[in-house]
């Protein structure tokens, strides 16, 4: 299979902005640890995951995707067995457990579902691409991405659900969902997400969701003036770090709110605000470029892909990337409830960034595969 | 694959345009905020990251000290030691923290804790620092939660060889360490709290004063009484000021701006010379529990004694008995032992020699004296005629008719001794001898006049004038707080303050003293200083002089108005001359150009003189018409012959056989300089007295008093004693005064064997 593999179209483009996206991502790790002597050794980690993301995406570019397509059955089975045995784990140590400890290495399948989930659905839509777009075409779709989704929601971890369920939403809507479809259950689920916030802002409490969750949606509608210290000090606090950033920043290394470490899970989730604390409005600026830029160097693949199934991968990946990035930007911003959700390439988490190489590898996969005439 | 069998199915261009758009818009509204947050509100937000990394550290102060007049420390600060944990500092391994907890526990006696538990943390959070209680671990398990990298006290006050035990230990324990924190300290303690006074913190009344002038409340204290309180503003100091940037854990990083050291307080030397306060203090309470176990019962509840160099104005001892105890309160001020100190009818919280209000009773007649003798209503050679009582009647106006009804006897304190009638008394005395023999009949004719025989007396309004002259009637200026006013009644202080008209009899009783009439022990110091100094009223002080930490002498103005202190500043003004501003102490941002009045010196030790009665018109004329008077506007001087007149009068009451003072001063504490005082027996009728039915006529109890002054020809010592209900000023109050008399030029000679030069 490796004979027949051209290089001519591989996206440098792509390439180029990942590497920038995480190198960047990797030195503002290193600004953002640099108080925290326990976390010094996150920047070699992060790099080492970098270096072997890079690898990574080389070995499943250079592997047609649809093998994987073929291989839909055993993709589910492990998925389905490493999420269900971190949900038993989970239950054991009475609390959200979120990867499993391999040697020094925590490794989150989570991150990897996601992966899985855009390779399933990618490969149903293939196969169904000719099928009318009825009710029981959108059902088979939402089951087969519950099937993974059912045991990271008992995690549980509704944030990544939420990724899965845009990811499933996004790729309906790019293989034809019918638009009254669309308007019947994006009504639903906007009364129901109403219902929701309603219902936690008078402080009912829902059984489906955690207490903490309804509490940072409580905090993001209703902000408690008076509850500055617990509930609203991470958000705070990014927002003291983004808007002292000003225009050109303070400099790397010289963010008052990063280095004095008032900024909190700075290398994770608030990475943006340390950028943007450093590097002012122009870092903030250059980093959703980059976003942007691979996110549309995805969608420019998807719409050379050489059949469906490749297309739904770029298009999947392209909405990971898209939707982590941006709800990611928007909790640094106070625009999104506290979620969770990482900072693409940029932020610190090996499985993360791996599985966004391995997305990475699978859409150049399809990019160098995109002109059938080619032999 | 499929799509080699069907049509290749295709995403229909607009499906991806929408995505295309929804891409835009977020990144758009995403853009937008970024540039709200960091473009237009940079200012605030920049403010909220440096209000967060900014600390700004207080620095104490060390308070002054303060000294008596040969040196000896009467407050001071020592150390304290605090066992305190650093919570950031410990070691990383929890069975290494276990280890230096347990052997801690073992030395201070505080328990290490078991498992640190929520609720054992709120059981831990309802202790304040220092009370005994909460557990080590979980202590430190608070101080981590909100600062790891302060001190949290473990136990506080340990004695200074187990804080060594400890801070030698402390070697092998990283995390723990001994805390010196100051506490006032008071050698002398009750000897001199009165005039020392005690610490407390800064009440909440006065938190915004003290906090922009940089104190921190809870932990700097500011004084409660006494000079610490007077003199507060020199001795507190200024605290330093370091501006610092901190890290979320609270640890210091580095000085933001150039760090302002604090300045230590300056101290304090006063006239009080300890060795006669103590003396003061022995012989008032000897003769106290003298009496006491004489009748057998508690008599005489409280006593004062005073002393001062009448030239200068130095008091040389102040003994307010009973008194409290200031080195209770160096730490905290304890609840039970304040209750108890207010509860006590005693009042031993309040310096009496300078706010307890009594009548003056016979030393009072220094006032009548000097008036009657300046205004002519007797001659050096007139003779009057002192019978052992007066019928006199009480007449509200000159025309009152005397009826049997209005008409009552007044007694002289010879009329009956022991039972026995006297109705002759002293016979005929001249005005000398009505001093020496401190005659009540004698001044009820001075004072009131008396039918053929004095014309017209003195009267109330020429007596007021002669009192104040000579320091009744108004507040010293001392530098201690609380002093009080006293009392000179008019006739119209009686018509708004008893709804009554003045009568004839009022102003014979005030005459000697009795009545209306209420002065503080100090007050009838100050009049015998003025007699004694022939005239010279001068300021009492108990400050002798300022100096800094290094012994330097800071000259220094006083306003006992609003006990505002004010430093000397030569100043360039504009045109280049040098004018001398006044910085007050407690605002020194402020400078006035005129010190206020009524300011005076006390350091470098000046003496201040507040008038010379025979230079200075203090005197009012009064213009009198058949018994109603008006204030003129004009004053007079008194004549000196008049002042040696009464100090004549003064000495004639120790040299002559049946003087007031002869017995004790010539028999019982025979002493070769020559002395010459006053007594006085004031009867009284107070809350105590009304309880006990006492006030009734001729069963008044009565106060001692007792000043005395020497050598008589150039007097450098006053000494006043008063005993509450203590009867008799010749027999309970003297033998006081001649003591401390004999204590005060024992020491002197003392001190001039040690020190011959000067």
């Amino acid at each position: 299979m490796l004979r027949d593999i051209s290089w001519r179209y591989f996206d440098f483009w792509l390439l180029g902005t990942v590497v920038l996206a995480t190198a960047f991502g990797t030195t503002m790790i290193r600004s953002a640890v640099a108080g925290n002597e326990e976390l010094l050794p996150l920047i070699n980690r992060q790099i080492y995951f970098a270096l072997a993301g890079l690898v990574l995406t080389f070995l499943v570019a250079a592997i047609d995707y649809r093998y994987w397509m073929a291989l839909y059955r055993p993709i589910f089975i492990v998925m389905s067995i490493l999420l269900f045995s971190l949900y038993l784990s989970a239950q054991a140590v009475f609390g959200a457990a979120r990867w499993f400890q391999v040697g020094v290495l925590f490794v989150q399948p989570t991150e990897f579902a996601k992966i899985a989930a855009i390779l399933l659905l990618a490969r149903y839509f293939d196969k169904t691409q000719n099928e009318p777009r009825d009710l029981r075409w959108l059902l088979t779709a939402f089951l087969w991405t519950m099937g993974l989704a059912i045991w990271i929601l008992l995690q549980p971890n509704l944030s990544n659900v939420i990724v899965l369920m845009v990811i499933l939403v996004s790729l309906l809507w790019f293989n034809g969902m019918q638009l009254k479809h669309v308007l019947l259950f994006g009504g639903i689920g906007f009364l129901s997400l109403g219902t929701i916030v309603l219902l936690s802002a008078f402080g009912v409490r829902l059984p489906f969701l955690q207490e903490y969750q309804q509490q940072r949606i409580i905090n993001f509608i209703l902000p408690d003036p008076n509850a500055t210290f617990g509930e609203r000090y991470n958000v705070d606090q990014a927002l003291i770090a983004i808007g002292s950033g000003g225009l050109f920043g303070e400099g790397y290394g010289y963010g008052t709110q990063t280095q004095l470490r008032f900024l909190k899970v700075r290398h994770t989730d608030f990475i943006f605000s340390a950028v943007s604390e450093e590097f002012g409005l122009v870092g903030s600026l250059f980093v959703i470029l980059v976003i942007v830029l691979v996110i549309w160097r995805c969608l420019r693949t998807a719409q050379k892909a050489r059949d469906v199934a490749g297309m739904n991968i770029a298009y999947g990946v392209a909405t990971l990337i898209f939707f982590q990035g941006m709800v990611n930007i928007g909790v640094n911003l106070n625009i999104v409830p506290v979620s969770g959700l990482p900072l693409p390439f940029i932020s610190y988490g090996g499985s993360g960034l791996t599985s966004l190489m391995l997305g990475i590898g699978l859409v150049q996969s399809v990019a160098m595969r995109h002109k059938q005439m080619e032999f | 694959m499929s799509s080699e069998s069907t049509g290749k199915f295709q995403v229909p261009l607009w499906r991806i345009l929408v995505v295309y758009g929804l891409l835009i818009a977020v990144v758009g509204v995403l853009t937008s905020r970024l540039i709200t947050l960091q473009v237009l509100g940079g200012q605030n937000w920049n403010a909220q990251a440096i209000d967060n990394y900014t600390n700004t550290i207080s620095d104490p102060a060390p308070r002054g000290i303060i000294y008596d007049r040969n040196g000896h420390i009467l407050a001071r600060n020592v150390a304290s030691y605090n066992v305190v944990i650093t919570p950031a500092a410990l070691p990383d391994d929890d069975a290494d923290i276990q280890h230096i907890y347990r052997e801690l526990s073992i030395l201070i006696d505080v328990p290490v804790g078991g498992p640190v538990t929520d609720a054992s943390l709120d059981q831990a959070k309802l202790f304040a620092v220092c009370v005994p209680g909460p557990p080590i671990a979980d202590m430190v398990a608070l101080g981590d939660s909100l600062a790891p990298y302060s001190p949290v006290r473990i136990k506080c006050n340990i004695g200074e060889a187990l804080a060594r035990i400890v801070s030698e230990r402390s070697v092998d324990w990283p995390g723990v360490s001994v805390e010196i924190e100051p506490i006032r300290d008071y050698p002398t303690g009750s000897l001199t709290a009165n005039v020392v006074g005690f610490l407390g913190p800064i009440p909440a009344s006065l938190e915004t004063v003290y906090r922009d002038r940089g104190f921190i409340p809870n932990r700097d204290k500011i004084g409660y009484s006494g000079v610490e309180t007077s003199l507060d503003d020199i001795l507190i100091g200024r605290n330093g000021l370091r501006v610092v940037q901190i890290d979320v854990a609270g640890q210091v990083l580095r000085n933001l701006e150039p760090p302002i050291p604090y300045v230590a307080g300056n101290n304090v030397v006063l006239t009080i010379d300890t060795r006669l306060q103590k003396a003061a203090e022995a012989a008032l309470v000897d003769e106290i529990n003298y009496w006491n176990t004489f009748f057998g019962t508690i008599r005489i509840s409280s006593g004062i004694v005073i002393a001062m160099n009448p030239k200068t104005g130095e008091i040389l001892a102040m003994v307010s008995y009973p008194t409290f105890e200031n080195n209770r309160m160096a730490r905290f001020i304890p609840g039970y032992y304040y209750e108890q100190l207010i509860d006590d009818p005693r009042r031993p919280l309040v310096n009496n020699a300078i706010s307890g209000i009594f009548p003056p009773g016979s030393t009072f007649k220094l006032s009548t004296a000097t008036g009657a003798f300046n205004e002519g209503v007797i001659g050096p050679d007139k003779i009057v005629e002192t019978p052992g009582r007066l019928v006199l009647c009480e007449q509200f106006s000159p025309n009152d008719p005397c009826t049997e009804r209005n008409t009552r006897p007044f007694v002289d304190w010879i009329y009956e001794r022991n039972g026995v009638i006297n109705e002759a008394g002293f016979g005929q005395l001249d005005f000398f001898h009505c001093i020496a023999y401190s005659s009540n009949v004698c001044f009820y004719k001075l004072g009131g006049g008396f039918e053929e025989e004095i014309d017209e007396g003195l009267g109330i309004f020429r007596l007021g004038e002669y009192a104040r002259a000579i320091g009744y009637g108004a507040r010293s200026g001392i530098q201690l707080p609380g002093e009080e006013d006293g009392l000179i009644p008019s006739p119209q202080w009686k018509r708004i303050n008893t709804g009554e008209n003045w009568s004839t009899g009022d102003t014979y009783i005030a005459s000697v003293g009795q009545g209306f009439v209420e002065s503080t022990p100090l007050q009838v110091l100050m009049s015998g200083a003025t007699i004694a100094n022939h005239g010279k009223l001068m300021q009492p002080t108990v400050v002798r002089e300022v100096q800094d930490s290094e012994g330097r002498v800071i000259p220094i103005w006083f306003n006992p108005e609003d006990f505002s202190l004010y430093q000397p500043l030569e100043e360039e003004d504009e045109s280049g001359n040098f004018v001398r501003m006044w910085v007050n102490l407690a605002n020194p941002t402020r400078k006035l150009r005129a010190l206020p009045e009524g300011s005076y010196q006390i350091s470098p030790f000046t003496p201040n003189m507040k008038w010379d009665i025979t230079e200075t018109p203090k005197i009012q004329i009064w213009d009198c018409e058949i018994g109603y008077c008006d204030p003129t506007g004009n004053y007079k001087t008194v004549e000196t012959s008049t002042v040696e007149a009464v100090r004549t009068g003064t000495r004639l009451a120790v040299t002559e056989d049946l003087g007031t003072l002869h017995d004790i001063f010539l028999e019982d504490y025979p002493l070769p300089i020559a002395v010459a005082g006053k007594t006085g027996t004031a009867e009284y009728c107070d809350d105590v007295a009304r309880e006990a039915r006492q006030c009734a006529f001729g069963l008044w109890p009565t106060h001692a008093w007792t000043l005395a002054y020497a050598p008589y020809d150039d007097p450098e010592i006053i000494i006043l004693a008063f005993a509450y209900h203590g009867g008799e000023g010749g027999t309970v109050a003297a033998p006081i005064v001649a003591r401390v008399m004999q204590a005060y030029f024992e020491l002197k000679s003392i001190d001039l064997v040690q020190s011959p030069g000067s």
